[in-house]
């Protein structure tokens, strides 16, 4: 979930928000107030003049957050039309939009963002392109170019994560690849590679994240069990995955690091519930933590999207994961680790009803995580 | 992973069904079509029924001392909606017709040459796949399999799956190619009944089955089984499916014996019966994926078909049904009575729930009946002496079991839209999509009598298929069935999810004859899963 704070975070808006990927007559973002017990209730939901597609990728965020100082800002891309949309926070008024170039395309998978300091990109899945975008005051933005990315065996782009001058992606045929954004439009490491996970499972990575330090890349498979692979990124390239068997739990797609990095939370994305394993940022190594029971009304949701957290420190407070319905709802599981043992289960008062969108797979959360 | 190559390529559309069912709006998809196909001729196929007109039986081509010869060639055309068709053209005095029926009688030899006459066409973007089959073993052409290769698979029947016979792994014919000959013989003791011919080419069936390239074969004898039928006017009757874009589940059509029943969009095809009339009606489900449920409505009512075989093997006895089911590739032989005079009278399939992740199997009509005093447009069955010998699988139940087996499909999914790995597996191997150079999955000998339980772990239901041997249905969901029919295509119910068991069917199945002995497959007959791997291969040692 590559969100990004640049400064502390300040007391005042604290949102969890959906990227709704309403297919007609606008999309919407819908923002949710956060109780301190962790309580979702709807504040409002934003329309938008362009639409979704209610589905795409897994390991794909629709949603991402940007703090810098007072100002926030909350982007969403709208696949059908091809639209990045800005929102303002936290005032809640749309501030930009606007679209890559005129064969940028992700009408049927989707379109990924991630946000820095300084660009926006977009991931499209249909032209399996990088679009960067410049950022500007008031959440505007401005496109400056695209690169191309594909797979070793011809997948689209798909998840993506960022760090400093890093930018890892997955393309969902089992390839991974890292670029240079040093100068903002990405620039292939050239490291491009089959993960072991995909060589040796029936698997291959489709979200990811990256640590704090920027030392290593997480990547969260699509597989018929849990399985996660880890990439030594330290030298600014990707080094060999490790795999990692985290349990039983059916698929993997989506990944989250907590604030404090001692969690991985795990979208068990065919699976019905959200695993945790237990991650040391030294040596990136992960571990069986714990898993929550089925989530509630699973059936009449099918898939488990997006995951984002409640606070921006520890084990980042209770965790919110995208249930993919029509309408769609919102899971909120509390979390508890200590003593090397965790927990994860759902609240009394989960699942929260989404009710404006027809296919809910992100889910983002203000202020974002500081890394 | 490398069959996500095309799996990939595939996907990235396929997120339009999800559109579609948040109704898009369906001049998208035809200009989707469309512009897959340009560049491709668009009228190689013959002329179709108009909507509103009465359904004929197809051509037949009956067997003449023990032989039945023909030549058909594979062709393709898009129709002005943008519906993409492939047919088997046949050439006569009068025209060329598309799909002729194979009338042949037990022990009869089909000599059945095929051209693939299929012209340039943009391959839509999807990519070749090797032919590696069987090492060494290529059976007819080489080069890589892509949109224009094809080959034919004689569904049902229970004949050798070697070359030139009923062999898909390794038969390639490309195009324009020289005439590539199929010799084979009906078993003397084939179960008369319904059976069907159709392209797998690994990869792109589904694509050549898409609205047209599947034709009946009718092996005689029905009336001796189930004197039920004799005399009465035989109706054939093919039902297809055609996508604006194949592999995209969203807007289709059903035809019927290559009319559009399209109602209330389009006219009704119209089924003409005489008053007082049975008929014998011969039904293929020759759909892409459609579950089928059959049923004639009299004055808003359901009619009693009375059933009399399935998969063309005749019942014990007959049953009356309302509702038929039929998966995709099944087959179901009933008879039905005319409906009263005046009142309005359809035959329709009923929609049926291929749960969360499945496709939209929508009611239909397929046809108005029309009680009209003319003649039947079916030659009546003959009326024979009962002198039924044995057939197939008559003594299967009472056979000692040799062994017991236990598969299961899954599904996982890279997002809503895909991309999707659709995976049969045996039980304790890995799950894996099929390669053709793979080995057997399952390796078993000449003699063997099996269990096997087909269990469905997807969200999704899936439709199990064997090649070469019929198979009698034990158990559905652990418990003994009432009707232990013999089916070569049966519905394996989607997972209701936690707390819910996996649907399951148990089914013995019948390796005795050496005939069959050699390579072939089992897979879901919804094409686009088996063209994306849910297939594995069998190998039976003499």
């Amino acid at each position: 979930m590559p969100q990004c704070a640049f400064a502390a975070n300040k007391p005042g808006a604290h949102f969890v928000f959906t990227n709704d990927d309403v297919t007609s007559e606008g999309n919407t973002a819908t923002f949710y107030n956060v109780a301190n017990n962790g309580a979702l209730s709807k504040k409002k939901s934003v329309r938008t003049r362009w639409d979704g597609i209610a589905g795409g990728l897994f390991g794909m965020n629709r949603v991402v957050a940007l703090q810098n100082g007072k100002q926030g800002c909350a982007y969403l891309s709208e696949a059908q039309t091809g639209q990045i949309v800005s929102i303002s926070l936290p005032s809640l008024k749309t501030a930009g939009s606007g679209k890559g170039s005129k064969t940028d395309g992700g009408m049927s998978n989707g379109i990924g963002l991630a946000v820095n300091s300084s660009n926006l990109y977009a991931s499209f899945s249909d032209s399996s392109t990088i679009g960067t975008f410049q950022l500007a005051a008031g959440c505007k933005f401005k496109f400056l170019g695209d690169t191309t990315a594909v797979g070793l065996q011809g997948g689209v782009v798909d998840g993506m994560a960022l760090h400093g001058s890093i930018m890892v992606v997955t393309y969902g045929d089992g390839s991974i690849e890292s670029f240079n954004i040093a100068s903002g439009v990405p620039v292939s490491n050239n490291d491009e590679q089959n993960s072991s996970g995909s060589k040796g499972d029936t698997a291959y990575p489709n979200g990811v994240d990256i640590t704090a330090d920027g030392h290593f890349a997480i990547f969260g498979d699509t597989a018929n069990s849990t399985i996660v692979e880890v990439s030594d990124i330290s030298s600014g390239q990707l080094s060999k995955t490790v795999v990692y068997h985290l349990g039983k739990a059916i698929s993997s797609s989506t990944v989250v690091l907590s604030p404090d990095e001692s969690l991985l939370f795990i979208g068990n994305t065919q699976g019905g519930s959200v695993s945790a394993a237990f991650f040391d940022k030294t040596t990136g190594t992960l571990s069986s933590g714990c898993a929550s029971k089925r989530l509630k009304q699973w059936g009449n949701w099918t898939y488990l999207g997006g995951l984002a957290q409640q606070n921006t420190t520890g084990a980042g407070g209770d965790l919110y994961a995208a249930e993919y319905s029509s309408p769609s709802s919102i899971a909120v599981i509390h979390v508890e680790s200590s003593g090397g043992k965790c927990t994860l289960q759902e609240s009394s008062k989960s699942p929260v009803l989404d009710k404006a969108s027809p296919g809910l797979l992100s889910i983002g959360s203000y202020p974002p995580r500081g890394f | 992973m490398a069959q996500l190559k095309v799996l990939r390529r595939v996907l990235t559309i396929a997120h339009i069904s999800r559109i579609a069912r948040c109704g898009a709006p369906r001049s998208l998809f035809s200009a989707f079509a469309l512009l897959l196909l340009a560049g491709s001729s668009l009228a190689q196929c013959p002329k179709r029924p108009d909507p509103g007109s009465l359904v004929h039986n197809p051509l037949e081509l009956i067997s003449r001392n023990g032989v039945l010869k023909a030549e058909l060639s594979m062709r393709h055309s898009v129709d002005d909606q943008g519906y993409n068709h492939y047919c088997y053209d046949y050439k006569t005095a009068k025209g060329e017709v598309e799909e002729p029926t194979l009338r042949l009688k037990q022990g009869d030899t089909l000599q059945l040459d095929i051209k693939d006459r299929i012209e340039d066409m943009d391959d839509a973007g999807l990519e070749d796949m090797s032919m590696a089959g069987m090492p060494g073993k290529v059976c007819g052409d080489t080069g890589k399999m892509t949109l224009r290769s094809t080959n034919v698979h004689f569904h049902g029947l229970n004949v050798p799956p070697v070359c030139h016979q009923d062999d898909v792994l390794t038969t390639l014919i490309q195009p324009n190619s020289r005439p590539f000959p199929f010799k084979l013989q009906i078993p003397k003791d084939e179960p008369p009944g319904l059976y069907w011919y159709h392209p797998h080419v690994h990869g792109f069936t589904e694509f050549q089955v898409n609205g047209g390239a599947a034709g009946a074969i009718v092996v005689d004898g029905m009336e001796k089984f189930r004197p039920e039928v004799a005399g009465l006017a035989e109706r054939i009757f093919v039902i297809r499916q055609q996508f604006l874009v194949p592999w995209v589940p969203g807007p289709y059509q059903l035809t019927i014996n290559n009319q559009v029943a399209d109602y209330p969009h389009m006219r009704s095809p119209i089924i003409q019966m005489k008053t007082g009339e049975k008929q014998f009606w011969r039904v293929v489900n020759a759909t892409l994926q459609d579950f089928l449920q059959l049923q004639v409505l009299a004055g808003g009512k359901p009619e009693k078909l009375q059933l009399i075989a399935l998969d063309g093997y005749p019942l014990g006895k007959p049953r009356d049904e309302d509702v038929i089911l039929l998966p995709p590739a099944g087959r179901a032989e009933f008879i039905v009575e005319a409906p009263p005079k005046g009142d309005y009278s359809i035959f329709q399939t009923q929609a049926y729930s291929t749960g969360p992740t499945g496709n939209p199997d929508l009611e239909q009509t397929l046809a108005q009946i029309e009680v009209k005093d003319v003649p039947a447009d079916g030659a009546p069955v003959p009326v024979r002496p009962l002198t039924a010998g044995k057939i197939k699988f008559a003594d299967l139940a009472s056979q000692k079991v040799t062994a017991n087996r236990k598969l299961y499909f899954s599904e996982q999914f890279g997002g809503t839209n895909g991309p999707i790995q659709f995976y049969i597996t045996v039980d304790g191997q890995k799950e894996k999509v099929f390669e053709p150079n793979e080995k057997p999955a399952i390796t078993t000998k000449v003699g063997a009598v099996e269990d096997w339980t087909v269990e469905n772990r997807a969200f999704e239901t899936h439709a199990f298929h064997i090649h070469q041997i019929h198979f009698k249905i034990l158990e559905v969901d652990g418990k003994p069935v009432q009707n232990q029919d013999m089916r070569d295509t049966i519905e394996i119910p989607y997972w209701e999810g936690p707390g819910h068991p996996y649907h399951s069917v148990k089914m013995r199945m019948d390796f005795r004859d050496p005939t069959i002995a050699g390579m072939f497959v089992f897979h879901c007959h919804i094409l686009l899963h088996e063209d994306l791997g849910m297939m594995h291969k069998i190998l039976v040692k003499r």
